[in-house]
């Protein structure tokens, strides 16, 4: 029953429908633009507050001071976190590393895609189980089996800790260094069983090799998980930071020591309490630079083939 | 280069130098020994953690028995022959099994919500308010029919506020009103109204558009308020509140008749719909025969005791309970917040984001910038979440809606990642089509983009959420409660959630807590992640074998 | 793969060969004049097969093959697409191997031994055999790498430096690229990175070398530089090539066999003989351009 239209049905609506358009093109982008909001949140904040802490305690001290006690002698050496954040990250490394490789090389080179199907989730599994869940195992089981076994490591270890911070990254490892190995094209593998390579062969020297920037972004990746893993620590390694950690006492990273300090009763305005924001501080930069080197390195191999 | 050389070679077969394949296979099985290494080790301490929860070798002989007769037994026979002849029906029924249960969790989840956060009376006059609400829009729809530039958006939300939220301070809420009217009526008569209701409706509508016939729609959707009302004359006999008695079967009846409907209408692998019968039917005949026998069941820390007390320093008497629905409110803060926001962003990102020019090059920038963040520790999102909405916003320490908030921000960037995924999935052909039809892109993205690339978002949606469940050092630093004795009465208030009350439990001393309530708190928040992830992958499944 | 109805056996081919034994073929400097005796050696049968039979699942792409390859020629495969030029290709190093749906049945010979045989090492067959692949594909290592691959995996490493010198000259593209042996193979053109792919095949000194469609992915300049090089290659090497160039074929090949639908091997004679004046009418036709 409308009256028929003066003008031609497609045009003069227009106003109307760009104006809501526009609106909500506007309103999409605000979300998106959260995510800056969110990084300059956090830049901000560990910014502001650190630098209230470095008026109060020097940088120097912080940063080469080799004696951590913020409580009770209100020393504020960072070194010890730092060695001990290290300790943690190498220590899980020799865990990771290998398996994880390992376990990309075959799932990309030997699996059948039945043995993959079944393979791939049981290791997806190993990324979705908490980290608390982690740490309790280090707590709970490995800790008391390390010690049945004849290791001498006390109840709180870095040794179990590290094993199953190891445990939680070769998914990691594992799934990325999988791409790259399966993203080396086919007629690179043809050619060399064409030279008459064995199979042993053909994935060492042909495709490891060309995969290997993919493959050393990931560990970069997962090393950086590992800097910044908390919970894992802070349930089966203990509370007390060491300039020169043994795999068998307890030791504290920076992520521990973190939550050493917001947990216990902190007046808000003293130096321990900025303290926090230091460390904070040091852990963003350092896991941020990790992960823009893992870009960076993984879009390195993207133009080696062409 | 021709060098002299006989005809025959030799070198390449019999016993010539043929290539030595030793170095091959120790590489080929130390490789799958080292990942078997570090799968079988997380499922020995899975199991391990699992056992101690449970303490299935303290239970009579004779229960083990009954139980592999009427249960394990028959249903692993089934399988196998699933496994066998018929891995379609086997998936069926593995579905249609798992479906019951997981609805139960939901449901469960949904009653705590009831008994705990929100009152039945709540629910209630929310859901009249909502009514009125609908109602009124579709009134100005009806009467407006040439409407001004933003009215009905206007219209649309401004009822939807009023009625829910109201003008805080001002105008109080419709649902607010409701709620204190004096109106008598009974808890399960107003969860009739305000559950039964819009469940009968959803299930009228799936099956309305499945059989393609609104009477059939309707008869559904009454069946479904008939058995609300059976759920409350049945209550007293079963023993459970009547109004909660009403959410938990009709979230467990609902969703499995539809989907066995969907299987016995298709005539599709029917012989999958065997499992659920054997294992559930199995289930109850072996309770019943070990209720019978008086064989003693294991005595599991994982108990209903366990499930709904509050911690208490005896290990016996201690529970998970204030935390599991403190885990319960967080989530829903996260899924109202992160959620919406995380797809959008996602939907401008693939959309409507330019790739050159200055913007260009901002959302370029942007992109990066999230990717970075999915990489930031744990930890430095608790202390932005200590600094931001503790001190700078004075929100009060550790209460629901900073911890939701704060998790909530921790997996935004991987929410944004899978949608872009997902919606990226979305062929290309389907949105030039709607373009070819002269829909805008807001169009396009609502009636194409979107609805192709649902599963895909909800799959990477629930995966981040079981993430954010077993999060705890950002609870740490925004100071969530180590121990609550009852669970949250608002948003506002300090909570413990599953993971931060597991984490205190293992500074307790004794060894029963070490290895028996922290193994029980443990399960229980390995059996909400594993259920959340099924849900996730079926969803994925089902979804990428139907296009 | 097609799978056409199956025409009647193709007729014998191995009969012509013998013809071949004295007169002077075509396009091949092997023959010395008024040596009889190493005419004879010219003709010795390298690669031989008898009623081969191969079939990807339930598709068949070869139908009883039977062909004899004479050493130290160039013997030319051509046929429409997906007649089972390449696949055959692939049956003489066991590439088809890497394939798990293939199924082979038949004898093929090389060196008078069957390679199918059970103790007969597939990987020491292909390092006597050399491929060179349709699509260029040198491996992302160094120009001196790409070529030394191969004499590193059969540890041949005395004088390596040598050796890779003679792959390339052998290769024509030492001269191009003496100075910067050190950069990476992709870095070379289309036509540089084949030849690339040609000495890090005769690196290794194989009796054969295969090349499925060398020059089909190349510039019409870089294809006469391999074409060239073939006719080189031909003076030490036996080379089996498979072409969809008919023309290409004609200039360079000494004998040439032809493939039509259903994986048949329908004639096999001197390429003169193939494309003057075939036996077969289907041939002839192919030949026309009647189809194809």
């Amino acid at each position: 029953m409308s009256e028929e239209p003066a003008r031609p049905a497609f045009a003069g609506e227009n106003r109307t429908r760009s104006a809501k358009e526009s609106a909500i093109k506007w309103f999409l982008f605000v979300c998106a633009a959260l995510s800056v909001f969110v990084t300059l949140a956090i830049v901000a904040t560990l910014l502001f507050d650190a630098i209230e802490f470095f008026t109060r305690v020097s940088p120097l001290a912080f940063f080469t001071g080799t004696n951590w006690s913020p409580k009770i002698g209100e020393a504020f050496g960072v070194l010890p976190l730092v060695t001990n954040t290290l300790a943690v990250t190498a220590l899980s490394a020799l865990v990771a590393i290998p398996v994880g490789t390992a376990s990309a090389a075959y799932l990309s080179e030997y699996a059948s895609d039945q043995v993959r199907s079944v393979l791939k989730p049981a290791l997806e599994v190993l990324a979705g189980i908490p980290t608390v869940v982690y740490g309790l195992f280090a707590l709970v089981y490995v800790t008391p089996a390390l010690q049945a076994v004849g290791i001498p490591v006390g109840t709180f270890n870095l040794l179990s800790a590290s094993i199953m911070v190891g445990v939680m990254i070769i998914p990691m490892v594992s799934s990325l260094s999988e791409d790259a190995m399966s993203a080396v094209p086919d007629s690179l593998r043809q050619g060399a069983y064409g030279l008459g390579a064995t199979k042993f062969e053909v994935t060492t020297t042909v495709v490891v090799p060309a995969a290997v920037s993919g493959i050393f972004s990931s560990f970069i990746l997962a090393l950086s998980r590992a800097i910044g893993e908390t919970m894992i620590v802070v349930v089966a390694a203990g509370m007390s930071p060491q300039l020169v950690p043994s795999p068998f006492g307890s030791i504290q990273p920076m992520t521990s020591a973190m939550v050493q300090l917001a947990t216990s009763d902190l007046a808000g305005g003293t130096a321990a309490y900025y303290a926090l924001f230091a460390i904070g501080l040091t852990l963003f930069v350092i896991t941020f630079s990790m992960n823009v080197a893992s870009n960076w390195v993984a879009s390195r191999y993207r133009e080696e083939y062409e | 280069m021709a060098t002299e050389r006989s005809t025959r070679d030799g070198s390449w077969y019999g016993d010539g130098e043929g290539v030595n394949q030793l170095r091959g296979q120790l590489f080929k099985w130390g490789c799958l020994g080292a990942m078997l290494f570090g799968i079988v080790m997380v499922f020995v301490l899975l199991a391990y953690v699992a056992i101690d929860a449970i303490r299935p070798l303290t239970a009579d002989p004779g229960w083990h028995l009954t139980f592999f007769l009427t249960l394990v037994a028959p249903t692993s026979a089934l399988l196998g022959y699933y496994g066998l002849r018929d891995r379609r029906s086997g998936l069926v029924g593995a579905i249609a099994t798992a479906l019951p249960a997981f609805c139960l969790l939901v449901g469960a989840g949904i009653s705590l919500l009831l008994v705990d956060v929100f009152r039945p009376i709540e629910w209630f006059g929310t859901a009249v308010a909502l009514v009125v609400a609908v109602g009124v829009v579709y009134v100005h729809r009806r009467l407006r029919t040439e409407p001004a530039a933003f009215e009905r958006p206007i219209v649309t939300v401004g009822a939807l506020v009023l009625a829910v939220v109201g003008v805080p301070g001002v105008v109080p809420s419709l649902s607010q009103l409701f709620r204190n009217a004096p109106i008598a009526l009974n808890p399960a008569t107003m969860l009739l109204y305000s559950f039964a209701v819009p469940v009968a409706i959803l299930t009228g509508l799936a099956i309305a558009r499945r059989r393609e016939s609104r009477r059939d729609g309707l008869i559904a959707a009454a069946l479904t308020v008939v058995g609300g009302v059976l759920a409350v004359i049945a209550a007293p006999a079963v023993g459970i509140d009547d109004y909660l008695l009403i959410v938990l079967s009709l979230s467990i009846a609902a969703p499995t008749a539809v989907y066995v409907e969907g299987v016995v209408r298709e005539r599709d692998h029917l012989v999958g719909l065997a499992l659920p019968i054997v294992a559930y039917v199995g289930t109850f005949l072996g309770a019943a025969l070990v209720e019978a026998y008086g064989f003693a069941g294991p005595e599991a820390w994982l108990d209903w005791q366990f499930l709904t007390s509050a911690h208490s320093r005896f290990p016996q008497e201690a529970g998970i309970y204030p935390a599991l629905v403190g885990s319960i409110m967080m989530m829903l803060v996260i899924v109202v917040s992160a959620f919406p926001v995380g797809v959008a962003a996602a939907v401008y990102l693939e959309e409507y984001a330019p790739d050159s020019g200055t913007v260009g090059r901002v959302v370029g920038l942007i992109e990066m910038n999230i990717a970075n963040l999915a990489g930031v520790p744990s930890v430095v999102y608790g202390l932005l979440g200590l600094a931001l909405f503790i001190r700078y916003a004075d929100m009060n320490t550790g209460s629901v809606i900073v911890g939701g908030l704060t998790v909530g921000l921790l997996i935004l960037p991987i929410v944004i990642i899978s949608s872009q995924e997902a919606i990226r999935a979305v062929p290309n052909s389907m949105r030039q089509a709607s373009y070819g039809m002269g829909a805008t892109k807001w169009q396009t993205v609502r009636n194409v983009v979107l609805p192709e690339s649902i599963p895909g978002i909800l799959t990477g949606t629930i995966l981040a959420f079981g993430r954010a469940i077993g999060e705890t050092a950002p609870l740490l630093m925004i100071g969530a409660a180590a121990v609550v004795f009852s669970p949250p009465g608002s948003f506002a208030e300090k909570f413990s959630a599953m993971p931060r009350q597991i984490f205190a439990w293992s500074h307790e001393p004794s060894a029963e807590f070490r290895y028996g309530v922290l193994a029980a708190g443990v399960v229980t928040l390995l059996v909400v992640l594993l259920s959340m992830n099924a849900a996730a992958i079926l969803i994925r499944n089902r979804y990428q074998r139907r296009s | 793969m097609s799978n056409e109805n199956m025409t009647a056996p193709n007729p014998e081919t191995e009969a012509e060969n013998d013809d071949d034994a004295v007169s002077p073929t075509p396009g091949s400097g092997a023959v010395d004049a008024g040596d009889l005796e190493t005419a004879t050696a010219s003709s010795r049968t390298v690669i031989e097969s008898r009623d081969l039979d191969v079939y990807y699942g339930e598709t068949q792409a070869l139908d009883d093959v039977s062909i004899r390859i004479p050493e130290k020629q160039v013997t030319a495969m051509i046929g429409p697409s997906g007649c089972g030029k390449s696949t055959f290709l692939r049956c003489i190093n066991r590439m088809n191997d890497l394939i798990d749906a293939a199924r082979i049945e038949g004898d093929l010979l090389f060196q008078d031994k069957n390679v199918y045989d059970d103790d007969v090492d597939p990987v020491a067959l292909r390092r006597r055999i050399g491929m060179v692949f349709q699509q260029p594909n040198p491996f992302p290592k160094s120009i001196y790498d790409n070529v030394a691959y191969g004499l590193r995996l059969q540890n041949k490493t005395e004088n390596l430096d040598e050796k890779v010198e003679q792959a390339l000259k052998g290769a024509a593209l030492w001269d191009e690229v003496k100075d910067q042996l050190d950069e990476s193979g992709l870095d070379l053109s289309g036509g540089q990175q084949q030849r690339l792919c040609i000495a890090r095949a005769i690196a290794v000194d194989p009796e054969v070398i295969l090349m499925d469609e060398p020059a089909s992915a190349l510039d019409p300049v870089a294809t006469s530089q391999i074409e060239d090089l073939i006719d080189e290659l031909a003076e030490d090497y036996t080379v089996v090539i498979v072409t969809h160039n008919m023309q290409q074929a004609a200039r360079i090949s000494d004998k040439t066999a032809v493939f039509l639908t259903g994986g048949e091997l329908v004639e096999f004679d001197d390429t003169q003989k193939i494309f003057e004046n075939p036996e077969h009418q289907r041939v002839e036709d192919y030949i026309t351009g009647k189809f194809g």
